[in-house]
């Protein structure tokens, strides 16, 4: 009975663990099964028909032009939408944090309000935003006499648009840590670079930044991650298009999965993914310095 | 944006569970419950006009599931992973060949006789292929529509047609002169995310694919002229390539005086254009070799897991009868199924429906494939590809025809 004994820690993560099996674990091994069979609906109604095809699924994969453009889709959306989402809400908790009036408190809000509005919502509001005939952005553009801007009509402007979406929708939560970082920071290291003489540049470059840095490296994986499954922007505004300009790998897999009921190519689809982030993760902690303990 | 993947690998293990519990759950079946799903605005009606039914069978009762049209496909499939089903389904009929190719749909052959109103005759023509699956019957007409030409009568009266374009080249003749009226006008809609209307275009122009023997033709001059016709009014600016107002209000304008469309769009006009009253009207389509267009709207089918085959039967049968058909179409404006309602005089007057009715003796429905969903789609990559990217017609349209091939030959 001594394998009993320390049963206590084991009971208090039990309902974690078991969650976690249920919903994650047992769900993605079962996909990376299916991924190695010809997995449809017709499969799905009757398992007698579905055959394991080994690597065929990756091999067509990378020979699918649609796929290949979803990657370089995504690598996009990452390579701007990363860095802008983590300059614009370091800068806007930076500033917020400078005030500590009723006002001050408001602007959190604002600035969190979208990220927690439905995405539908978001659609409609800036679907008519980006209209190119009656939308707001086109008028005021006009009014400085600027062309119509083909805001969701040619691939590149439609990539750059649904960044600028996600990037009004993904600054409130990093925001938010951001804001507890900062005000986690003790105050005896402001009052001894004040000592010191350092003006306000020197003590956000010297004092602030290097304090936030583990905050930084949070906020910099999580966002990489969700920006790697870049889906919703695509899914409610372009559906893709125009010319698969704006499908992203997520999006790709969604399409076979649940459009074309090709559960084994989606499944090999997300495999691939999965790869990617799991790479891009481990490089980061990789490349992480070493933590200043305060 | 987080766990999307994770969706799919839970659903396939949610429905491992749930496949798991219906076989309990189905012994408890013949309850008198005739469990419906149907689909969109006719789905919230539905619970409601289902009283008659209930009132002629006392032993039945009938609970409808209104389902969202845009997430039906997701439910259906779980439906059909779980054994989870409705007893009844309305399908629309681009679906039959996909859920019944999965094994999700009874076969009523053999309750054909018993259920007269079942019989292929009573239906159109382009209707009884979408009851067919291989020699099964899958499903039965429930209500249909066909697309046919909208138009402005005063607009086109200005541009010297007193009538409605009768041929392609008519059509485009009055289009370009409509089109040349000055900027931000043009002269004909096509939506480009409709997956049926190159599909109508080819068939007027003769094109015929030949599933039996897995030939799609892609590669038909039938099939290519076709298409350089669609992209040809998108590319001398006749029809508008971006996505621009919506099609109501740039028809109220006139802006855009004519366009294809299904039977809804005639109450929308009523209710969101009254003004234009009798400045507009239908017609059949403009024809090449045939004015042939598509053969739309949902059948209803019994579920292979159903607990209760008998009411369902039933209720199918009481949705097909003609003095049903023609009550629910004042309910919903969904267009009966039945020929014998079209004889109906209330049908004959009606100037519009009479457009349908003579536009549906000659339709086709989609392609009758599994595979046909894919194959619209990339057929309408390659048409934006044409339009939007400058690719070439020919090239493209090869590549798509040997995509296309492949699809169905997997």
């Amino acid at each position: 009975m001594k394998q009993f004994k320390n049963r206590h820690p084991y009971m208090f993560i039990a309902p974690a663990v078991i969650l976690l099996s249920l919903f994650s674990l047992i769900p993605i091994l079962i996909a990376f099964v299916i991924s190695f069979t010809d997995m449809n609906l017709k499969g799905l109604a009757d398992w007698s028909s579905v055959t394991f095809i080994g690597l065929e699924n990756y091999i067509a994969l990378f020979s699918d032009s649609t796929f290949i453009k979803s990657i370089f889709n995504t690598i996009f959306y990452v390579l701007i939408g990363v860095p802008l989402v983590i300059i614009c809400s370091l800068s806007i908790a930076l500033l917020l944090n400078y005030g500590t009036s009723k006002l001050f408190t408001t602007f959190r809000a604002v600035y969190y309000m979208p990220s927690i509005t439905n995405i539908i919502a978001v659609a409609v509001i800036w679907g008519y935003l980006y209209n190119t005939e009656y939308g707001l952005f086109n008028y005021l553009l006009s009014l400085l006499s600027v062309e119509n801007v083909p805001w969701l009509e040619e691939p590149t402007i439609a990539k750059l648009s649904l960044i600028l979406l996600a990037v009004w929708k993904g600054i409130g939560i990093n925001m938010i840590i951001f804001l507890a970082a900062l005000q986690g920071i003790p105050k005896s290291y402001y009052e001894a670079a004040e000592m010191d003489g350092a003006n306000r540049l020197q003590v956000l470059f010297n004092v602030t930044l290097p304090l936030l840095r583990y905050a930084t490296f949070f906020v910099t994986v999580t966002t990489l991650i969700g920006w790697m499954q870049f889906f919703e922007e695509p899914f409610v505004m372009t559906d893709g298009g125009p010319l698969d300009g704006t499908i992203s790998i997520a999006l790709f897999i969604y399409k076979e999965g649940f459009q074309f009921s090709e559960f084994g190519y989606a499944a090999a689809g997300s495999f691939v993914l999965f790869a990617m982030i799991i790479l891009v993760t481990v490089l980061q902690f990789k490349f992480r310095k070493s933590d200043t303990e305060y | 944006m987080k766990s999307k993947l994770v969706v799919l690998s839970a659903v396939m293990v949610l429905s491992l569970m749930l496949a798991g519990c219906s076989g309990n759950s189905s012994s408890e079946g013949d309850d008198g419950t005739v469990t419906v799903w149907a689909m969109g605005e006719e789905g919230k009606m539905l619970q409601d006009f289902s009283k008659k039914f209930e009132e002629e069978h006392s032993d039945l009762t009938v609970d409808v599931q209104a389902i969202p049209w845009d997430t039906a496909h997701d439910k259906l499939l779980t439906a059909v992973a779980s054994g989870d089903g409705p007893d009844v389904v309305q399908l629309g009929t681009t679906w039959v060949p996909e859920f019944a190719e999965a094994g999700a749909l009874l076969d009523l052959s053999e309750y054909m006789e018993d259920h007269p109103n079942f019989a292929k005759e009573n239906y159109f023509d382009g209707s009884v292929s979408t009851m067919e699956h291989g020699d099964e019957v899958v499903g039965i007409p429930w209500y249909v529509d066909t697309r046919v030409l909208y138009y402005r009568k005063d607009l086109l009266k200005e541009a010297g047609y007193e009538e409605a374009p009768k041929t392609w080249d008519e059509l485009k003749d009055a289009a370009s002169k409509l089109a040349d009226r000055g900027e931000g006008s043009y002269g004909l809609d096509i939506d480009r995310n409709d997956q049926i209307t190159p599909f109508i275009f080819a068939w007027q122009n003769g094109y015929e694919a030949d599933l039996e023997e897995g030939e799609l033709n892609f590669d038909t001059p039938e099939f290519k002229e076709a298409i350089k016709y669609y992209t040809s009014y998108f590319d001398e600016g006749i029809s508008q390539t971006q996505q621009g107002k919506d099609i109501v209000e740039a028809f109220k304008e006139g802006s855009k005086p004519m366009f294809f469309s299904g039977p809804w769009m005639i109450n929308i006009i009523n209710d969101q254009a009254p003004d234009l009253e009798g400045k507009w009207a239908t017609a059949v389509m403009p024809s090449k070799e045939t004015n042939t267009s598509s053969m739309g709207g949902s059948n209803l089918s019994v579920f292979e897991s159903a607990d209760n085959v008998e009411g369902a039967l039933k209720y199918i049968s009481f949705m097909t009868e003609v003095d049903t058909q023609m009550d629910w179409l004042e309910e919903s404006n969904t267009l009966p199924s039945r020929t014998e309602a079209w004889e109906d005089s209330r049908m004959q007057e009606d100037p519009m429906y009479a457009t349908f009715g003579k536009q549906l003796e000659n339709t086709k429905p989609g392609l009758q494939t599994e595979q046909f969903e894919r194959i619209a789609q990339e057929l309408l990559g390659s048409i934006e590809r044409i339009t939007e990217g400058g690719a070439d017609v020919d090239t493209e349209l090869e590549k798509f025809n040997q995509e296309a091939q492949s699809l169905i030959e997997e």
